[in-house]
């Protein structure tokens, strides 16, 4: 019902031609959802997918309608795996597959010192979380790549810029060795346009807007990573002109008894709720219009779901919605 | 606006009879909004001294609040300011901003043993990574900030605005947390120069040494092993303060508010956040469920009326005759779609409120959705009025 934006038009086959979508915002402004709905939408196109959840809250798994999954991916949907990130799980695994170290079986006393070290030594955990993304877009299973495409749910805006510079980071700190050639191979993967991008999602209230706007500059200007889309979540889809309102006006205050009579019911709430959809309506635009103003990007806007709980029937609503507004 | 419901309770008074009330909840929910509302609506019950501790607050509330700088002296906001919004101001009311680096600084401050290894640890270039990074910290730095204010006896009332946390956790089990990361007596004791403890967990710990020299330099470990020692060193402090903080956490005098919509997400977290709650034994004292949309849109009545404009086709035409000028086809439909998206929104809002239920009898406020951002003190007034109990 909203007005059809050229610019969104086409926004979904680029991504999804990608291999590695990386979706983040401000908290609250649905990241999960959208990435469980890309999730899905790839994999109705027929490629296997493996979702990424980067905060391991579970969100991505359950908006799958699956338990969270664990650092192993599992087949959560059809053709769409999931896994949550645990970076000493990350780590354990990159010893063995490049150190040839037997996995610890109990880490229990060195993980804290993992962590101390992790949290002290600046960008590691960053660096395991972005090497494992990058890891599994290289991985192959009987000859061919185990995923066809990788859809992060990223960290919140404010601490997914720090990920994805992290292999940038490390390869300021080392000048040769192993360290080094593979955070190449991380940032050559990352910084790529034609295999990873950035999608941002935004909500129309003022600060996820002020916040979205915030991250595409940055991400423009330190992040070494191409920008997909910005995604407007939850925008009140039906609009009301000014005249179609003052013509509902004039019948509640002119015809009041004849309108409610003819009608079946009162007709002053009817008004006060298109009053309300009208401001509704008008703010989702201006925040939708701020937005075009300032990024670089398409802005998709997907109307907002009306669900009691977040779980996958939701998850296919806002896939469909986000389908009619980006195909 | 006018909310035809009745609000539950005067939530200000069930309150106000706290020391601390910590305001927590899913991200986005307008939590910082309701906590300077909160703080507003008590400054005008009670002739108390009421201090909100806000994190990161937009830039607007933050000047509606007088907060044009980031640093941690409260600002007092003027009885006359209060006044314009309406309220009548018993008490006086202050505002503060938490500075995060500055929290950690004073902590270091306050338990390094000696100046030497205070300026180490400020010094060194791990000390950034770990006061950013590591979790929980912003959760603990402002309970840090909550214990220093409230010990100081300068306020009666202090309202914190949490931080958003990526899960009830992170903040409840802050205190613990903190104690366990100044505590890493493994490390400290791995990377020492008495390297004599290496023997004893060779099986473990040698070759993770050995890995760990190998990624990351053995340079690298052994000042990160002289960082930890220093750190080391505020164990017994720290560990007395979590001790403390807990302790106002879980007192008698301190209340907790859950601040929720009643999105799906935000709400879901917001239950999630009351079980645990429960859980840590915190005193749950209010939930203020915030961006109510007003009764009328669940009025059955308008919803035959919303049916008959979208599906009667002689709606239009009978409009045109009414109003005597040209009404289209499009306008009625148009019209009834509003009122149903909304209806339609309003009725599964409305179905969340009882999955509150299970909590027992904990007051509930409902806050309606405002006119416009909440970016002024008038229009925290207001909410502070509906906090009351006394809206208009």
């Amino acid at each position: 019902m909203s007005v059809v934006d050229m610019a969104a038009r086409g926004v979904l086959d680029r991504l999804l031609s990608r291999r590695i979508i990386f979706v983040t915002g401000k908290g609250g402004t649905g990241k999960s959802t959208i990435a469980a709905a890309l999730a899905l939408l790839a994999s109705q196109s027929g490629k296997r997918v493996l979702g990424i959840d980067v905060d391991a809250k579970g969100d991505l798994s359950r908006l799958l309608g699956a338990e969270p999954a664990g650092f192993k991916p599992r087949l959560v949907q059809p053709n769409v795996s999931a896994l949550a990130m645990r970076p000493e799980e990350s780590l354990q695994e990159y010893l063995a597959v490049y150190f040839k170290v037997p996995r610890f079986t109990r880490l229990t006393p060195l993980a804290r010192v993992f962590d101390f070290v992790a949290t002290g030594v600046p960008g590691t955990k960053e660096m395991l979380i972005i090497a494992k993304i990058a890891y599994e877009e290289r991985r192959s299973e009987s000859g061919r790549s185990a995923w066809d495409i990788i859809i992060v749910d990223a960290a919140a805006s404010g601490h997914v810029l720090p990920q994805l510079r992290a292999a940038r980071s490390m390869m300021e700190l080392t000048r040769g060795g192993i360290i080094r050639s593979q955070a190449e191979w991380v940032d050559r993967t990352l910084s790529d346009p034609r295999r990873t991008l950035l999608v941002i999602c935004a909500l129309p209230e003022e600060m996820p807007v002020v916040e979205a706007i915030e991250l595409h500059d940055r991400a423009n200007q330190e992040a070494h990573i191409g920008l997909g889309a910005c995604f407007l979540n939850c925008i009140f889809p039906v609009a009301v002109t000014a005249h179609q309102s003052s013509l509902l006006e004039n019948l509640v205050e002119r015809h009041e008894q004849a309108a409610q009579a003819r009608l079946g019911g009162p007709v002053q709430p009817l008004l006060d709720g298109v009053r309300l959809a009208r401001r509704l309506h008008e703010e989702s635009d201006r925040h939708a219009r701020t937005l075009r103003r300032r990024l670089s990007v398409p802005v998709v806007e997907i109307p907002r779901q009306v669900a009691a709980t977040p779980g996958l029937a939701m998850t296919r609503a806002v896939a469909n919605a986000l389908a009619r507004a980006a195909s | 606006m006018s909310v035809g419901t009745p609000y539950e309770v005067d939530l200000v008074e069930e309150l106000a009879r706290h020391d601390v009330i910590v305001c927590c909840g899913a991200g986005g929910v307008g939590k910082t909004t309701v906590s300077a509302a909160l703080g507003m609506a008590i400054a005008a019950a009670r002739p108390s001294r009421v201090l909100v501790l806000t994190i990161d607050p937009a830039r607007r509330l933050a000047t509606a609040l007088g907060l044009k700088t980031i640093g941690t002296q409260p600002v007092v906001i003027a009885p006359e300011q209060l006044r314009l919004t309406g309220l009548e101001p018993r008490g006086e009311m202050a505002a503060a901003m938490l500075d995060m680096k500055s929290e950690w600084d004073r902590l270091i401050d306050r338990y390094a043993p000696n100046s030497q290894i205070r300026n180490r640890i400020l010094a060194s270039p791990f000390y950034k990574g770990i006061s950013e990074a590591f979790i929980g910290s912003h959760e603990y730095m402002a309970l840090e900030a909550l214990y220093r204010f409230h010990s100081s006896g300068e306020y009666d009332c202090i309202v914190v605005d949490t931080p958003p946390s990526r899960g009830a956790l992170d903040f409840l089990e802050a205190p613990t947390r903190i104690t366990d990361f100044v505590g890493v007596r493994l490390l400290a004791w791995l990377a020492g120069p008495a390297r004599v403890g290496w023997r004893a967990l060779n099986f473990t710990a040698a070759p993770f040494l050995r890995l760990a020299d190998r990624l990351l330099g053995g340079d690298v470990l052994q000042e990160l092993g002289a960082f930890v020692r220093d750190i080391e060193t505020l164990y017994g402090g720290v560990q007395q303060r979590a001790e403390a903080v807990s302790r106002l956490l879980r007192s008698r005098n301190t209340a907790f508010a859950v601040v929720t919509t009643l999105e799906a997400a935000p709400f879901a977290e917001s239950v999630f956040f009351c079980t645990k709650l429960r859980e840590y034994s915190m005193p749950l004292r209010a939930v203020v469920v915030n961006r109510v949309l007003p009764d009328v849109l669940r009025d059955r009545g308008a919803v035959r009326a919303a049916t008959t404009l979208i599906e009667d086709p002689g709606i239009a035409s009978w409009m045109e005759d009414e109003l005597g000028q040209p009404v289209d086809a499009e306008t009625p439909h148009r019209l009834g779609e509003a009122f149903l998206a909304l209806n339609e929104v309003a009725e599964a809002n409305s179905a969340q409120m009882t999955r509150l239920a299970r909590f027992g009898r904990i007051p509930i406020a409902r806050l309606p959705l405002a006119d416009r951002d909440v970016s002024d003190l008038e229009a925290l007034g207001h909410l502070a009025r509906w906090l009351q109990g006394r809206p208009g």
